[in-house]
C-alpha cells in the first residue's frame, strides 16, 4: 500500500499542494487532470526524482520520503518512452537488472519473459529509434516491470500514440495488471482512459487533489465545479449496444440511443451537453435521437445555462444553452421539452 | 518576368561573391603548399627539427584536450542541469577566453605562473610552466577550454533529464545514471568537442609563445617552428611546418563535419 500525506513540492511552473492519497495493493489507480495540474510532478515525487518540500510518502508502512529512487523499487514510464537510444531493445529491458548485478543468464531469461509478456520478442535486437511509438512504449513498460516494482507509475503512457494503437495498448495494460497484479498509478488527461482502466481515481487541478473515488462516483457526482467541467459530465450512460441498419442502438434504461460509432456489447456512452438541442415543440430534423422530457433543474453557469432534462431514465440529460436562448424560450423547471441530438454526437466507448 | 530577371541577377552576383571567396582561400592554401618542391618538402619534414615539432604539437594538443574534457564534463553538466547562485555570471566568465586575444591570455598566464606565489609554489613542487612544454599545454588549455565547454553544455542541455530519472528508478545512483546514460548519449558532442579542441591546440601560437617562449627544439611546436624558421629565412622548413598544419586542419574539419557537424558551437 502506498500512503501519501500532505505532500507539497514547488518547482515554480509546476507544483503540488498538500496532496494526500491512499492507494491499495494491486489497485489500478488513475489520476485525471488537465495539462499543468501537477500530475507528472506527483509521480516524480513518488518515484523520488524530486525531494518533497513537506509531507511524507509511505510504501508498505515504510517511510520512503527521503530515500533515493533506486532504493524505492518504484517503476516509472513516461509518455515519451525515454528508451536509451544507444542500447538495443534487449539491453534496454535488461538495464535495471544489470544495475542489480544479476547474472547474465538470469537477465537473459527475465528479458525473454518480459518481452514475451509485452509481445516484443521479435524486436530484441533492434534499436529503439527504428521502432513505432506503440512498440517503444511496450518496451518501456517491460523495462520497468522487469524490476518487479511494488508500484508502477505511468505518466500519460497512451497520449503520444494514435487512437488504434492506444486502444490496443490500453487493453494490454489491463491484461498486464491482471497477470502481474502490480499496483499501478496511471496519470492521464483522458476521461475515457480513466473510466476504462481505473478501479479508483483522483481528479487533480492546480497541484491539488480535488476528488477521489471510483470512476462512477466521480463522473456521477463531481464534487467541484472544476471536476464537472473537466469531465464534461452530464451525459454519461452505460448500456447494451447492438448494431442495426448501419447504426448502433444503445439501450439505456429502456430508451434507445442511436450512434454512428459501431460498437456492440456492453458500452459506455457520452454526449456533450453542448451537442443537445432543446425545443418546446417536437421538431422534425435529420437528427436520429429525439426524446420528450421535463426540466428537472436549471443551473446558471454564467454565459451558459445547464438544464437537466428528465426523460424517464435513471439520470437526467444535461443540456447547455446560452442565456439568450433561455430567455427567448421562457423555460421553467417542470416544463415539458424535447431534446434532440445527432447520432454522430453520441460517443461510444 | 522582370521580377524573375531581378532574382536571377541577385543569384549571379551572390554566387560570384561566394566563388570569389572560395578561390581566395584556395589560392592561399595552394601558394603555401606549392612554394617548395616535393623532394624539398619531404626532406624538411624528415628533418630532426620538424619531427620534434610534430611530436611536441601532437602530445601537447592531446594532453590539453584531455584536460579540457576532464574539466569541461563536470562544469558543463553543472551549468546545463542545475540552478545555483551566480550561474549566469559563471556562464559569462567561462565564455570569456573566447573573446580574449590569445596574446593577452598568454601574458596573464605568464604573470600568474611566473610572478605570483601560486606559480612559485607550483614551480617548487616541480611544475614549471614558464618557458617549458607544460606552459604550452596550459596555454592551449586556457584558450580552447571554452570550445569544449560550450559544446558539452549544449549537448547536455539537449538530453532530456528524464533519461537520468528513469535510470535512477532502474537502480542507478545519480553518478551511475550519468555514466551509463548521459555520457553515452553525449558521444557525438564529445567527439566534436575533442576534434575542435585538439586541432585548435595544434595551431595555438600567441598564448603559447608568451608563456613557453620560442626555443628551438624545446618549446618548438609546429606554429612556433613556422614562426622561427620564417624569421631566419629557413623557408623550406617553414613551409613544411605550414603544410603539416594545413593538412591537420583539413582532416579535422572533415571529421568534424562528418561526425559532429550538427553540434552547435556558438
Amino acid at each position: 500500500m502506498i500512503r501519501i500525506e500532505n505532500l507539497s513540492k514547488d518547482l515554480g511552473e509546476f507544483f503540488l499542494r498538500d496532496v494526500s492519497l491512499e492507494i491499495n495493493d494491486g489497485e489500478y489507480f488513475m489520476v485525471l487532470g488537465p495539462t499543468g495540474a501537477g500530475k507528472t510532478i506527483l509521480l516524480e515525487t513518488i518515484a523520488g526524482i524530486y525531494r518533497a518540500d513537506s509531507g511524507r510518502i509511505f510504501l508498505d508502512e515504510q517511510d520512503i520520503t527521503d530515500i533515493p529512487p533506486r532504493e524505492r523499487n518504484i517503476g516509472m514510464v513516461y509518455q515519451d518512452y525515454t528508451l536509451f537510444p544507444f542500447l538495443t531493445v534487449e539491453e534496454n529491458i535488461g538495464f535495471g537488472l544489470k544495475s542489480r548485478k544479476v547474472s547474465k543468464r538470469e537477465i537473459k531469461r527475465r528479458v525473454d519473459e518480459l518481452a514475451n509478456l509485452m509481445d516484443v520478442s521479435h524486436l530484441l535486437h533492434r534499436y529503439p529509434g527504428t521502432l513505432s511509438g506503440g512498440e517503444q512504449q511496450r518496451i518501456a513498460i517491460a523495462r520497468a516491470l522487469i524490476m518487479e516494482p511494488k508500484v508502477l507509475l505511468l505518466d500519460e503512457p497512451l497520449s503520444a500514440l494514435d487512437t488504434q494503437t492506444a486502444e490496443r495498448l490500453r487493453q494490454e495494460l489491463k491484461n498486464v495488471h491482471s497477470i502481474t497484479n502490480t499496483t499501478i498509478i496511471h496519470v492521464t488527461h483522458s476521461f475515457e482512459e480513466a473510466f476504462l482502466l481505473g478501479s479508483r481515481m483522483a481528479v487533480m487541478d492546480k497541484g491539488e487533489i480535488v476528488q477521489v473515488g471510483t470512476p462512477n462516483e466521480v463522473f456521477r457526482k463531481p464534487e467541484s465545479e472544476f471536476a464537472a467541467e473537466f469531465l464534461g459530465v452530464g451525459n454519461l450512460f452505460q448500456g447494451e449496444s447492438s448494431i442495426r441498419a448501419g447504426f448502433a442502438l444503445i439501450n439505456v434504461d429502456g430508451i434507445n440511443l442511436a450512434s454512428t460509432t459501431l460498437k456492440s456489447g456492453n458500452v459506455h456512452v457520452s454526449i456533450r451537453p453542448e451537442d443537445i438541442l432543446v425545443s418546446t415543440e417536437k421538431i422534425v430534423s435529420s437528427a436520429r435521437n429525439s426524446f420528450k422530457g421535463k426540466i428537472a433543474s436549471i443551473v446558471d453557469a454564467g454565459t451558459i445555462l445547464k438544464i437537466a432534462v428528465d426523460v424517464g431514465i435513471d439520470v437526467p440529460f444535461v443540456v447547455a444553452i446560452t442565456k439568450q436562448s433561455f430567455d427567448d424560450m421562457n423555460l421553467k423547471t417542470g416544463g415539458k421539452v424535447y431534446i434532440t441530438f445527432k447520432a454522430s454526437a453520441v460517443h461510444v466507448f | 518576368m522582370l521580377k524573375k530577371l531581378k532574382q536571377s541577377k541577385t543569384k549571379i552576383i551572390t554566387v560570384l561573391f561566394s566563388l570569389l571567396l572560395a578561390s581566395f582561400i584556395l589560392v592561399l592554401i595552394t601558394c603555401v603548399v606549392t612554394h617548395t618542391t616535393l623532394p624539398a618538402l619531404i626532406t624538411s619534414i624528415a628533418s630532426e627539427e620538424i619531427q620534434f615539432a610534430i611530436k611536441l604539437s601532437l602530445t601537447t594538443a592531446v594532453v590539453s584536450t584531455v584536460l579540457c574534457i576532464g574539466i569541461s564534463i563536470p562544469a558543463a553538466y553543472a551549468l546545463a542541469r542545475y540552478d545555483f547562485f551566480g550561474k549566469s555570471v559563471v556562464n559569462t566568465i567561462l565564455d570569456a577566453p573566447l573573446a580574449l586575444p590569445p596574446l593577452v591570455a598568454g601574458v596573464g598566464l605568464l604573470i600568474l605562473f611566473g610572478t605570483t606565489s601560486f606559480g612559485r609554489g607550483l614551480a617548487d613542487a616541480g611544475l614549471v610552466f614558464v618557458f617549458t612544454p607544460l606552459g604550452i599545454i596550459i596555454a592551449q588549455f586556457f584558450v580552447n577550454v571554452p570550445f569544449m565547454f560550450r559544446i558539452l553544455r549544449g549537448t547536455f542541455q539537449s538530453i532530456n533529464p528524464r533519461y537520468e530519472h528513469v535510470a535512477e528508478t532502474l537502480g542507478c545512483t545519480e553518478a551511475q545514471a550519468f555514466w551509463r546514460v548521459t555520457l553515452p548519449m553525449s558521444k557525438n558532442g564529445l567527439l566534436a568537442g575533442s576534434i575542435i579542441t585538439w586541432s585548435k591546440g595544434i595551431g595555438e601560437f600567441g598564448a603559447a609563445l608568451m608563456v613557453a617562449g620560442a626555443t628551438r627544439m624545446k618549446t618548438e611546436t609546429l606554429p612556433i617552428s613556422l614562426f622561427l624558421n620564417m624569421s631566419c629565412g629557413e623557408l623550406d622548413l617553414a613551409i613544411a611546418a605550414a603544410t603539416i598544419l594545413i593538412t591537420i586542419s583539413l582532416i579535422s574539419l572533415f571529421v568534424f563535419e562528418r561526425y559532429g557537424g550538427f553540434t552547435r558551437v556558438f
